[in-house]
Protein backbone atom coordinates (compact mmCIF):
# COMPACT_ATOMS: atom_id res chain seq x y z
CA UNK A 1 0.00 0.00 0.00
CA UNK A 2 3.20 2.21 -0.08
CA UNK A 3 2.03 4.36 3.35
CA UNK A 4 0.38 7.00 0.56
CA UNK A 5 -1.84 9.66 2.91
CA UNK A 6 -5.09 9.85 1.14
CA UNK A 7 -7.09 12.84 1.44
CA UNK A 8 -9.46 12.20 -1.52
CA UNK A 9 -10.34 8.57 -1.74
CA UNK A 10 -12.75 8.78 -4.58
CA UNK A 11 -9.86 10.46 -7.28
CA UNK A 12 -7.52 9.30 -5.07
CA UNK A 13 -5.57 12.29 -4.39
CA UNK A 14 -2.84 12.23 -1.63
CA UNK A 15 -1.66 14.74 1.20
CA UNK A 16 1.67 14.53 -1.57
CA UNK A 17 -0.49 15.60 -4.44
CA UNK A 18 -1.74 18.68 -2.25
CA UNK A 19 2.16 19.49 -1.02
CA UNK A 20 3.11 19.41 -5.02
CA UNK A 21 0.18 21.05 -6.71
CA UNK A 22 0.83 23.86 -4.63
CA UNK A 23 5.14 23.78 -5.32
CA UNK A 24 4.02 24.08 -8.57
CA UNK A 25 1.78 27.48 -7.85
CA UNK A 26 -1.43 26.42 -7.36
CA UNK A 27 -2.32 27.22 -4.02
CA UNK A 28 -6.44 28.32 -5.13
CA UNK A 29 -9.13 25.62 -3.91
CA UNK A 30 -10.25 25.86 -7.30
CA UNK A 31 -6.46 25.70 -8.97
CA UNK A 32 -6.11 22.63 -6.55
CA UNK A 33 -9.33 20.86 -8.01
CA UNK A 34 -8.62 21.27 -11.54
CA UNK A 35 -4.65 19.96 -10.74
CA UNK A 36 -5.30 17.37 -8.64
CA UNK A 37 -8.92 16.47 -9.65
CA UNK A 38 -9.93 15.93 -5.78
CA UNK A 39 -13.89 16.72 -5.37
CA UNK A 40 -14.61 15.71 -8.74
CA UNK A 41 -15.69 11.83 -7.82
CA UNK A 42 -18.78 10.19 -6.95
CA UNK A 43 -18.35 11.97 -3.74
CA UNK A 44 -18.12 15.96 -4.87
CA UNK A 45 -15.86 16.63 -2.23
CA UNK A 46 -18.38 15.65 1.14
CA UNK A 47 -15.80 13.51 2.04
CA UNK A 48 -12.52 16.02 0.89
CA UNK A 49 -13.57 19.35 0.94
CA UNK A 50 -13.18 20.13 4.52
CA UNK A 51 -10.05 18.05 4.75
CA UNK A 52 -8.27 19.53 1.58
CA UNK A 53 -9.03 22.75 2.47
CA UNK A 54 -7.99 22.83 6.06
CA UNK A 55 -4.48 20.99 5.11
CA UNK A 56 -4.06 24.05 2.13
CA UNK A 57 -4.73 26.67 4.68
CA UNK A 58 -1.34 24.41 7.27
CA UNK A 59 0.74 24.29 4.11
CA UNK A 60 -0.10 27.81 2.85
CA UNK A 61 -0.32 29.29 6.23
CA UNK A 62 -3.44 31.29 4.79
CA UNK A 63 -5.46 31.66 7.66
CA UNK A 64 -8.90 29.55 7.09
CA UNK A 65 -11.43 32.00 6.86
CA UNK A 66 -9.66 33.14 3.96
CA UNK A 67 -10.37 29.95 1.74
CA UNK A 68 -13.27 29.60 -0.19
CA UNK A 69 -15.12 26.23 -1.01
CA UNK A 70 -14.71 25.32 -4.79
CA UNK A 71 -18.19 26.05 -6.40
CA UNK A 72 -21.19 23.80 -5.70
CA UNK A 73 -23.25 22.72 -8.47
CA UNK A 74 -25.35 20.51 -9.11
CA UNK A 75 -26.13 17.44 -8.93
CA UNK A 76 -25.08 17.17 -5.50
CA UNK A 77 -25.60 13.39 -5.35
CA UNK A 78 -24.93 10.46 -8.30
CA UNK A 79 -28.30 11.49 -10.26
CA UNK A 80 -29.29 8.66 -12.65
CA UNK A 81 -30.10 10.47 -15.81
CA UNK A 82 -33.27 8.80 -15.85
CA UNK A 83 -34.70 11.23 -13.20
CA UNK A 84 -34.05 14.27 -15.33
CA UNK A 85 -35.59 12.73 -18.71
CA UNK A 86 -39.37 13.12 -17.88
CA UNK A 87 -40.94 15.62 -19.36
CA UNK A 88 -41.04 18.82 -16.01
CA UNK A 89 -44.47 19.79 -17.72
CA UNK A 90 -46.03 16.43 -16.60
CA UNK A 91 -45.60 16.30 -13.21
CA UNK A 92 -48.44 15.11 -10.20
CA UNK A 93 -49.26 17.70 -7.42
CA UNK A 94 -48.64 15.74 -4.06
CA UNK A 95 -48.63 17.17 -0.73
CA UNK A 96 -50.06 13.90 1.12
CA UNK A 97 -48.46 14.33 4.38
CA UNK A 98 -46.93 10.53 6.05
CA UNK A 99 -43.80 9.13 5.08
CA UNK A 100 -43.30 8.55 1.57
CA UNK A 101 -44.00 5.04 -0.22
CA UNK A 102 -40.52 4.15 -0.38
CA UNK A 103 -39.50 4.42 3.11
CA UNK A 104 -43.15 2.40 4.42
CA UNK A 105 -42.01 -0.32 1.70
CA UNK A 106 -39.02 -0.64 4.03
CA UNK A 107 -41.10 -2.40 6.62
CA UNK A 108 -41.41 1.05 8.69
CA UNK A 109 -44.24 1.12 11.47
CA UNK A 110 -44.79 4.79 11.34
CA UNK A 111 -48.25 5.62 11.33
CA UNK A 112 -49.83 8.80 9.12
CA UNK B 1 -14.44 -10.04 12.69
CA UNK B 2 -17.99 -8.49 12.03
CA UNK B 3 -20.85 -10.24 13.85
CA UNK B 4 -24.52 -9.84 14.75
CA UNK B 5 -25.27 -9.35 18.02
CA UNK B 6 -28.29 -11.82 19.29
CA UNK B 7 -31.21 -10.10 21.18
CA UNK B 8 -29.94 -6.40 19.99
CA UNK B 9 -33.18 -3.48 18.89
CA UNK B 10 -31.76 -3.44 15.90
CA UNK B 11 -33.12 -2.87 12.22
CA UNK B 12 -33.29 -6.18 10.22
CA UNK B 13 -37.10 -7.55 9.21
CA UNK B 14 -37.40 -10.44 7.48
CA UNK B 15 -34.81 -13.10 7.12
CA UNK B 16 -33.29 -12.73 3.29
CA UNK B 17 -31.32 -14.15 1.00
CA UNK B 18 -29.02 -11.91 -1.39
CA UNK B 19 -26.17 -12.43 -3.79
CA UNK B 20 -22.42 -10.83 -3.11
CA UNK B 21 -19.75 -11.34 -5.17
CA UNK B 22 -21.63 -15.13 -6.54
CA UNK B 23 -21.95 -15.86 -2.90
CA UNK B 24 -25.41 -16.59 -1.13
CA UNK B 25 -25.35 -14.52 2.09
CA UNK B 26 -28.27 -14.34 4.55
CA UNK B 27 -29.49 -10.88 4.98
CA UNK B 28 -32.27 -9.25 6.57
CA UNK B 29 -34.76 -6.96 4.32
CA UNK B 30 -34.38 -3.81 6.43
CA UNK B 31 -30.13 -4.00 6.60
CA UNK B 32 -28.66 -2.16 3.83
CA UNK B 33 -26.28 -4.01 1.18
CA UNK B 34 -23.26 -2.98 2.94
CA UNK B 35 -23.85 -3.72 6.40
CA UNK B 36 -25.21 -7.75 5.52
CA UNK B 37 -21.93 -7.93 3.21
CA UNK B 38 -20.03 -7.00 6.64
CA UNK B 39 -21.81 -9.11 8.60
CA UNK B 40 -21.33 -11.93 5.53
CA UNK B 41 -17.19 -11.31 5.96
CA UNK B 42 -17.48 -9.76 2.28
CA UNK B 43 -15.04 -7.42 2.36
CA UNK B 44 -13.62 -5.52 -0.63
CA UNK B 45 -16.15 -4.55 -2.92
CA UNK B 46 -14.39 -2.43 -5.28
CA UNK B 47 -10.90 -0.66 -6.93
CA UNK B 48 -9.88 2.94 -6.94
CA UNK B 49 -9.90 5.00 -10.01
CA UNK B 50 -6.23 5.73 -10.67
CA UNK B 51 -3.72 3.26 -8.12
CA UNK B 52 -6.51 0.49 -8.45
CA UNK B 53 -6.13 0.24 -4.04
CA UNK B 54 -8.86 -2.02 -2.54
CA UNK B 55 -12.30 0.28 -1.64
CA UNK B 56 -14.91 -1.01 0.50
CA UNK B 57 -17.65 0.82 2.98
CA UNK B 58 -16.10 3.59 5.01
CA UNK B 59 -19.19 6.11 5.90
CA UNK B 60 -22.39 4.05 6.07
CA UNK B 61 -24.73 6.95 5.40
CA UNK B 62 -24.25 7.53 1.46
CA UNK B 63 -22.08 10.08 0.98
CA UNK B 64 -18.70 8.70 0.28
CA UNK B 65 -17.49 6.61 -2.52
CA UNK B 66 -16.15 3.02 -0.94
CA UNK B 67 -19.41 1.11 -1.41
CA UNK B 68 -19.93 1.66 -4.88
CA UNK B 69 -21.14 -1.65 -6.40
CA UNK B 70 -22.98 -2.94 -9.44
CA UNK B 71 -26.52 -4.20 -8.43
CA UNK B 72 -28.95 -5.86 -10.98
CA UNK B 73 -26.97 -4.80 -13.90
CA UNK B 74 -26.58 -0.70 -12.81
CA UNK B 75 -23.49 -0.23 -11.75
CA UNK B 76 -22.11 2.80 -9.41
CA UNK B 77 -24.64 2.52 -6.52
CA UNK B 78 -24.59 2.60 -2.92
CA UNK B 79 -24.26 -0.65 -0.87
CA UNK B 80 -24.92 0.88 1.73
CA UNK B 81 -28.02 3.37 0.72
CA UNK B 82 -29.61 -0.35 -1.08
CA UNK B 83 -31.57 -2.68 0.90
CA UNK B 84 -31.24 -5.68 0.74
CA UNK B 85 -34.26 -6.86 -1.41
CA UNK B 86 -34.84 -10.67 -1.89
CA UNK B 87 -32.72 -12.37 -4.63
CA UNK B 88 -30.62 -9.18 -5.04
CA UNK B 89 -27.51 -9.63 -7.48
CA UNK B 90 -24.07 -7.61 -5.57
CA UNK B 91 -20.90 -7.70 -7.76
CA UNK B 92 -17.62 -5.38 -7.49
CA UNK B 93 -16.89 -3.18 -10.04
CA UNK B 94 -13.56 -1.37 -11.56
CA UNK B 95 -10.87 -4.26 -10.91
CA UNK B 96 -9.72 -7.25 -13.40
CA UNK B 97 -10.11 -10.33 -11.91
CA UNK B 98 -11.69 -9.37 -9.13
CA UNK B 99 -12.33 -6.43 -6.45
CA UNK B 100 -10.25 -9.14 -3.42
CA UNK B 101 -7.33 -10.17 -6.09
CA UNK B 102 -7.05 -6.91 -9.14
CA UNK B 103 -4.12 -7.30 -11.04
CA UNK B 104 -4.45 -3.73 -11.99
CA UNK B 105 -3.08 -2.93 -8.25
CA UNK B 106 0.28 -2.90 -9.77
CA UNK B 107 -0.07 0.63 -10.54
CA UNK B 108 -0.40 1.51 -6.92
CA UNK B 109 3.58 -0.20 -6.55
CA UNK B 110 4.41 0.87 -9.64
CA UNK B 111 4.10 4.47 -8.98
CA UNK B 112 4.46 4.32 -4.61
CA UNK B 113 5.79 8.00 -4.95
CA UNK B 114 3.05 9.48 -6.78
CA UNK B 115 2.04 10.27 -10.43
CA UNK B 116 1.75 13.30 -11.66
CA UNK B 117 -0.69 12.63 -14.72
CA UNK B 118 0.00 16.20 -16.26
CA UNK B 119 3.57 14.75 -16.88
CA UNK B 120 2.94 11.36 -17.54
CA UNK B 121 4.18 10.02 -21.00
CA UNK B 122 4.44 13.87 -22.46
CA UNK B 123 8.31 13.27 -23.18
CA UNK B 124 7.24 11.89 -26.70
CA UNK B 125 4.66 12.22 -28.92
CA UNK B 126 4.57 8.11 -29.68
CA UNK B 127 4.33 7.29 -26.45
CA UNK B 128 1.95 9.67 -25.03
CA UNK B 129 -0.49 8.27 -27.93
CA UNK B 130 -0.04 5.17 -26.48
CA UNK B 131 -0.73 6.01 -23.20
CA UNK B 132 -3.34 7.58 -24.06
CA UNK B 133 -4.85 4.04 -25.12
CA UNK B 134 -4.18 2.73 -21.99
CA UNK B 135 -5.95 5.16 -19.65
CA UNK B 136 -8.79 5.65 -22.11
CA UNK B 137 -9.19 1.98 -21.52
CA UNK B 138 -8.77 1.94 -17.62
CA UNK B 139 -10.10 4.98 -16.38
CA UNK B 140 -13.36 5.98 -15.44
CA UNK B 141 -16.21 3.80 -12.74
CA UNK B 142 -17.57 0.76 -13.15
CA UNK B 143 -19.38 -0.29 -16.80
CA UNK B 144 -22.19 0.52 -18.36
CA UNK B 145 -25.60 -1.02 -17.27
CA UNK B 146 -27.04 -3.99 -18.62
CA UNK B 147 -29.97 -2.59 -20.21
CA UNK B 148 -32.13 0.72 -20.66
CA UNK B 149 -34.92 1.81 -17.70
CA UNK B 150 -37.93 0.41 -18.66
CA UNK B 151 -40.09 3.47 -17.41
CA UNK B 152 -39.06 6.48 -16.35
CA UNK B 153 -39.80 8.23 -12.96
CA UNK B 154 -42.67 10.20 -12.15
CA UNK B 155 -42.28 14.25 -11.27
CA UNK B 156 -43.88 15.73 -8.28
CA UNK B 157 -44.58 19.19 -7.83
CA UNK B 158 -44.74 20.01 -3.77
CA UNK B 159 -45.74 23.58 -3.00
CA UNK B 160 -45.12 24.32 0.68
CA UNK B 161 -44.36 26.73 3.74
CA UNK B 162 -41.48 24.95 4.67
CA UNK B 163 -39.03 22.90 2.84
CA UNK B 164 -36.60 20.92 6.02
CA UNK B 165 -33.52 19.18 4.38
CA UNK B 166 -32.23 16.55 6.43
CA UNK B 167 -34.27 13.90 8.94
CA UNK B 168 -31.56 13.88 11.31
CA UNK B 169 -32.08 15.48 14.69
CA UNK B 170 -32.47 18.90 13.68
CA UNK B 171 -34.59 18.35 10.80
CA UNK B 172 -37.10 16.36 12.77
CA UNK B 173 -36.98 18.58 15.42
CA UNK B 174 -37.21 21.70 13.40
CA UNK B 175 -39.64 20.10 10.98
CA UNK B 176 -42.11 19.17 13.96
CA UNK B 177 -42.11 22.59 14.91
CA UNK B 178 -42.70 24.49 12.18
CA UNK B 179 -45.59 21.79 11.26
CA UNK B 180 -46.90 22.31 15.42
CA UNK B 181 -47.08 25.92 14.49
CA UNK B 182 -49.24 25.39 11.75
CA UNK B 183 -47.08 25.52 8.70
CA UNK B 184 -47.45 23.03 5.64
CA UNK B 185 -44.08 20.95 5.95
CA UNK B 186 -41.59 18.68 3.58
CA UNK B 187 -39.24 17.20 4.95
CA UNK B 188 -36.25 15.40 2.87
CA UNK B 189 -34.02 12.45 3.84
CA UNK B 190 -31.62 10.70 2.43
CA UNK B 191 -31.17 7.65 3.96
CA UNK B 192 -33.13 4.86 4.08
CA UNK B 193 -34.43 5.51 7.17
CA UNK B 194 -34.44 8.95 8.84
CA UNK B 195 -32.98 10.03 12.31
CA UNK B 196 -29.38 10.60 11.10
CA UNK B 197 -26.98 10.97 13.64
CA UNK B 198 -29.47 9.61 16.36
CA UNK B 199 -29.01 6.10 15.14
CA UNK B 200 -24.80 6.37 15.28
CA UNK B 201 -24.57 7.39 18.96
CA UNK B 202 -25.37 5.13 22.08
CA UNK B 203 -26.31 7.70 24.00
CA UNK B 204 -29.44 8.07 21.88
CA UNK B 205 -30.03 5.49 19.84
CA UNK B 206 -32.59 3.77 17.61
CA UNK B 207 -35.73 3.98 19.56
CA UNK B 208 -35.23 7.76 19.79
CA UNK B 209 -34.71 7.88 16.11
CA UNK B 210 -38.08 6.03 15.46
CA UNK B 211 -39.70 8.28 18.48
CA UNK B 212 -38.62 11.97 16.54
CA UNK B 213 -39.38 10.73 13.31
CA UNK B 214 -43.19 9.31 14.48
CA UNK B 215 -43.37 12.55 16.38
CA UNK B 216 -42.86 14.52 12.92
CA UNK B 217 -45.03 12.60 11.06
CA UNK B 218 -47.68 13.00 13.95
CA UNK B 219 -47.32 16.38 14.21
CA UNK B 220 -48.38 16.72 10.05
CA UNK B 221 -44.72 16.90 8.29
CA UNK B 222 -45.01 14.97 4.78
CA UNK B 223 -41.20 12.78 5.32
CA UNK B 224 -39.51 11.59 2.14
CA UNK B 225 -37.21 9.30 2.79
CA UNK B 226 -34.67 7.92 0.63
CA UNK B 227 -34.93 11.40 -1.32
CA UNK B 228 -32.09 13.32 -1.99
CA UNK B 229 -31.57 17.02 -2.99
CA UNK B 230 -29.89 17.30 -5.69
CA UNK B 231 -29.88 20.98 -6.19
CA UNK B 232 -31.38 24.40 -6.38
CA UNK B 233 -32.33 26.26 -9.68
CA UNK B 234 -32.58 29.80 -8.52
CA UNK B 235 -34.48 30.69 -11.96
CA UNK B 236 -37.02 28.63 -12.14
CA UNK B 237 -40.63 30.22 -10.43
CA UNK B 238 -38.65 31.96 -7.27
CA UNK B 239 -36.50 28.80 -7.54
CA UNK B 240 -36.89 25.18 -7.09
CA UNK B 241 -35.13 22.32 -5.33
CA UNK B 242 -34.83 19.04 -7.12
CA UNK B 243 -35.31 16.45 -5.36
CA UNK B 244 -34.40 12.46 -6.28
CA UNK B 245 -35.76 9.59 -5.05
CA UNK B 246 -35.58 5.93 -6.22
CA UNK B 247 -39.18 6.05 -8.51
CA UNK B 248 -39.41 10.02 -8.90
CA UNK B 249 -38.37 13.59 -8.95
CA UNK B 250 -39.62 16.06 -6.64
CA UNK B 251 -39.83 19.57 -7.59
CA UNK B 252 -40.12 21.32 -4.08
CA UNK B 253 -40.94 25.27 -4.06
CA UNK B 254 -40.89 26.20 -0.42
CA UNK B 255 -41.78 29.85 1.25
CA UNK B 256 -39.15 29.06 3.76
CA UNK B 257 -36.13 26.87 3.41
CA UNK B 258 -34.20 25.21 6.55
CA UNK B 259 -31.07 22.97 5.82
CA UNK B 260 -30.21 20.42 8.43
CA UNK B 261 -27.77 18.45 6.45
CA UNK B 262 -25.68 17.55 9.44
CA UNK B 263 -22.28 16.88 9.17
CA UNK B 264 -20.66 14.38 6.62
CA UNK B 265 -17.84 11.79 8.67
CA UNK B 266 -14.14 12.23 7.43
CA UNK B 267 -10.77 10.50 7.37
CA UNK B 268 -8.14 11.62 9.43
CA UNK B 269 -4.85 12.19 7.65
CA UNK B 270 -2.49 9.13 8.42
CA UNK B 271 -0.60 7.05 5.85
CA UNK B 272 -2.50 3.96 4.20
CA UNK B 273 -5.59 5.42 5.80
CA UNK B 274 -7.95 4.06 3.03
CA UNK B 275 -6.79 0.91 4.05
CA UNK B 276 -10.35 -1.42 4.01
CA UNK B 277 -11.29 -1.76 7.31
CA UNK B 278 -10.58 1.63 8.21
CA UNK B 279 -14.31 3.03 8.61
CA UNK B 280 -16.58 5.77 9.77
CA UNK B 281 -16.40 5.56 14.02
CA UNK B 282 -19.92 7.25 13.48
CA UNK B 283 -20.09 4.31 11.08
CA UNK B 284 -19.39 2.12 13.90
CA UNK B 285 -21.57 3.35 15.91
CA UNK B 286 -24.65 3.30 13.50
CA UNK B 287 -23.89 -0.57 12.70
CA UNK B 288 -24.05 -1.19 16.70
CA UNK B 289 -26.72 1.30 17.35
CA UNK B 290 -28.92 0.85 14.45
CA UNK B 291 -28.12 -2.60 13.09
CA UNK B 292 -26.82 -4.37 16.16
CA UNK B 293 -23.33 -5.52 14.52
CA UNK B 294 -20.47 -5.37 16.39
CA UNK B 295 -17.96 -4.28 13.31
CA UNK B 296 -14.82 -5.57 14.55
CA UNK B 297 -13.78 -7.76 17.81
CA UNK B 298 -10.39 -5.71 18.27
CA UNK B 299 -11.20 -1.79 17.61
CA UNK B 300 -8.50 0.74 17.39
CA UNK B 301 -9.63 3.96 17.49
CA UNK B 302 -8.16 6.92 16.07
CA UNK B 303 -9.46 10.28 16.83
CA UNK B 304 -8.48 13.67 17.54
CA UNK B 305 -8.95 15.87 20.88
CA UNK B 306 -11.97 17.50 19.60
CA UNK B 307 -14.08 13.82 19.46
CA UNK B 308 -13.50 12.80 22.93
CA UNK B 309 -17.02 13.67 23.74
CA UNK B 310 -18.47 11.51 21.45
CA UNK B 311 -15.47 8.06 21.60
CA UNK B 312 -16.00 8.35 24.86
CA UNK B 313 -19.92 6.76 25.05
CA UNK B 314 -18.73 4.98 21.69
CA UNK B 315 -15.88 3.09 23.56
CA UNK B 316 -17.69 1.99 26.43
CA UNK B 317 -20.44 0.69 24.24
CA UNK B 318 -18.37 -1.04 22.00
CA UNK B 319 -16.31 -2.57 25.20
CA UNK B 320 -19.84 -3.89 26.88
CA UNK B 321 -20.51 -5.53 23.09
CA UNK B 322 -17.48 -7.34 23.78
CA UNK B 323 -15.00 -5.71 22.08
CA UNK B 324 -11.48 -4.98 23.05
CA UNK B 325 -10.83 -0.97 22.05
CA UNK B 326 -8.12 0.86 22.08
CA UNK B 327 -8.50 4.46 21.73
CA UNK B 328 -5.08 6.15 19.90
CA UNK B 329 -4.12 9.98 19.41
CA UNK B 330 -4.09 11.06 15.57
CA UNK B 331 -0.78 12.11 16.46
CA UNK B 332 0.48 8.95 17.50
CA UNK B 333 -0.05 7.15 14.40
CA UNK B 334 2.43 6.29 11.93
CA UNK B 335 0.52 3.76 9.51
CA UNK B 336 -1.34 0.79 8.95
CA UNK B 337 -1.25 -2.56 8.41
CA UNK B 338 -2.76 -5.66 6.52
CA UNK B 339 -3.29 -7.85 3.32
CA UNK B 340 -6.69 -6.74 1.99
CA UNK B 341 -7.94 -5.85 5.54
CA UNK B 342 -6.54 -3.57 8.09
CA UNK B 343 -4.75 -6.10 11.33
CA UNK B 344 -2.76 -3.55 12.82
CA UNK B 345 -1.84 0.40 13.38
CA UNK B 346 1.69 1.35 13.92
CA UNK B 347 2.10 3.38 16.25
CA UNK B 348 4.99 5.53 17.52
CA UNK B 349 4.72 3.53 20.65
CA UNK B 350 4.75 0.44 18.98
CA UNK B 351 2.08 -2.00 16.94
CA UNK B 352 -1.06 -2.24 18.02
CA UNK B 353 -2.91 -5.47 16.54
CA UNK B 354 -6.52 -5.09 15.53
CA UNK B 355 -9.82 -6.14 13.27
CA UNK B 356 -11.01 -2.85 12.69
CA UNK B 357 -9.95 0.72 12.68
CA UNK B 358 -12.42 3.25 13.41
CA UNK B 359 -11.59 7.19 12.63
CA UNK B 360 -13.16 9.86 14.62
CA UNK B 361 -12.88 13.42 13.22
CA UNK B 362 -15.32 16.79 13.35
CA UNK B 363 -17.72 16.38 10.79
CA UNK B 364 -17.56 18.72 8.22
CA UNK B 365 -20.73 20.22 7.74
CA UNK B 366 -22.78 19.62 5.00
CA UNK B 367 -23.00 22.71 3.24
CA UNK B 368 -22.89 22.44 -0.29
CA UNK B 369 -26.73 22.50 -0.52
CA UNK B 370 -27.15 26.29 1.15
CA UNK B 371 -23.91 27.23 -0.94
CA UNK B 372 -26.55 27.06 -4.02
CA UNK B 373 -28.74 29.53 -2.52
CA UNK B 374 -26.05 31.77 -1.98
CA UNK B 375 -25.86 31.32 1.49
CA UNK B 376 -22.67 32.53 3.09
CA UNK B 377 -19.75 29.65 4.46
CA UNK B 378 -16.92 29.76 6.03
CA UNK B 379 -13.80 27.64 6.63
CA UNK B 380 -13.40 26.89 10.21
CA UNK B 381 -11.42 24.08 12.03
CA UNK B 382 -13.43 24.03 15.11
CA UNK B 383 -16.82 23.75 12.86
CA UNK B 384 -14.71 20.86 10.97
CA UNK B 385 -15.03 22.33 7.68
CA UNK B 386 -16.97 25.13 6.16
CA UNK B 387 -19.95 26.45 8.60
CA UNK B 388 -23.12 27.75 7.35
CA UNK B 389 -22.99 31.31 8.60
CA UNK B 390 -26.23 31.99 10.80
CA UNK B 391 -27.30 34.96 13.15
CA UNK B 392 -28.83 34.49 16.48
CA UNK B 393 -32.22 33.31 15.07
CA UNK B 394 -30.80 30.72 12.11
CA UNK B 395 -31.02 32.79 9.74
CA UNK B 396 -28.15 32.59 6.80
CA UNK B 397 -27.19 35.63 4.77
CA UNK B 398 -30.41 34.33 1.66
CA UNK B 399 -33.37 35.51 2.69
CA UNK B 400 -35.89 32.77 4.06
CA UNK B 401 -33.49 30.62 4.21
CA UNK B 402 -32.50 28.77 8.11
CA UNK B 403 -29.52 26.51 8.85
CA UNK B 404 -29.50 24.42 12.49
CA UNK B 405 -27.38 21.52 13.97
CA UNK B 406 -24.28 20.34 12.88
CA UNK B 407 -24.35 22.25 9.44
CA UNK B 408 -23.91 25.24 11.59
CA UNK B 409 -20.77 24.21 13.57
CA UNK B 410 -20.61 20.76 15.43
CA UNK B 411 -23.38 20.27 17.97
CA UNK B 412 -23.73 16.30 18.56
CA UNK B 413 -27.25 14.59 18.00
CA UNK B 414 -28.51 16.19 21.65
CA UNK B 415 -27.44 19.97 20.89
CA UNK B 416 -29.08 19.75 17.30
CA UNK B 417 -32.11 18.52 18.18
CA UNK B 418 -32.73 21.30 20.65
CA UNK B 419 -31.29 23.68 18.01
CA UNK B 420 -33.68 22.78 15.27
CA UNK B 421 -36.62 23.09 17.87
CA UNK B 422 -35.28 26.46 18.21
CA UNK B 423 -34.79 27.23 14.87
CA UNK B 424 -38.13 25.90 13.50
CA UNK B 425 -40.31 27.88 16.29
CA UNK B 426 -38.26 31.10 14.81
CA UNK B 427 -39.39 30.54 11.60
CA UNK B 428 -43.14 30.24 12.57
CA UNK B 429 -42.67 33.35 14.45
CA UNK B 430 -40.73 35.29 12.11
CA UNK B 431 -40.93 33.75 8.63
CA UNK B 432 -42.62 35.60 6.13
CA UNK B 433 -45.84 32.98 4.96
Amino acid sequence: MAGKIMLCRCEDMTLADLEHSVSRGYRDIEEVKRYTGFGTGPCQGKECLAVVALQLARITGQPPAAIPPFTSRPPLAPTPLKVLARDPGAHVFSDEGGTSETARTQGEEVDD
Amino acid sequence: MARRLPGHDAVRGEAVEVRIADVSVRAYADESIAAAALASGARVLSRSMKYHRPRTFFCFEGHCSGCLVRLGGVPNLRACQAPCVSGAEVSGQNAFPSAEIDLLGAVDFLFSRGMDHHTLMTGSSMLNKLANKVVRQLSGLGKLPDKAPSELPDVHRIDIDVCVIGGGPAGLAAATATATGGKSTVLIDDQLRPGGSLRTDPRTGRSEAEARWSAAVSAGVTVLARATAIGFFPEDDGGVLAVSAPDRLYRVYAKQWIWATGGYVINLPFPDNDRPGVIAARAVGRLLVDHGILAGDRVCIVEVPEAAADVGPLASALTAAGAEVTRIPLADVIGTRGRGWTTAVDTIHGKIDCDLVAVAGTPAPASEGPRQQGCRVVLDEAAGGFRVVVDENGRTTTPNVWACGDVVGYLGPTGSANDGARIGANVVREGVA
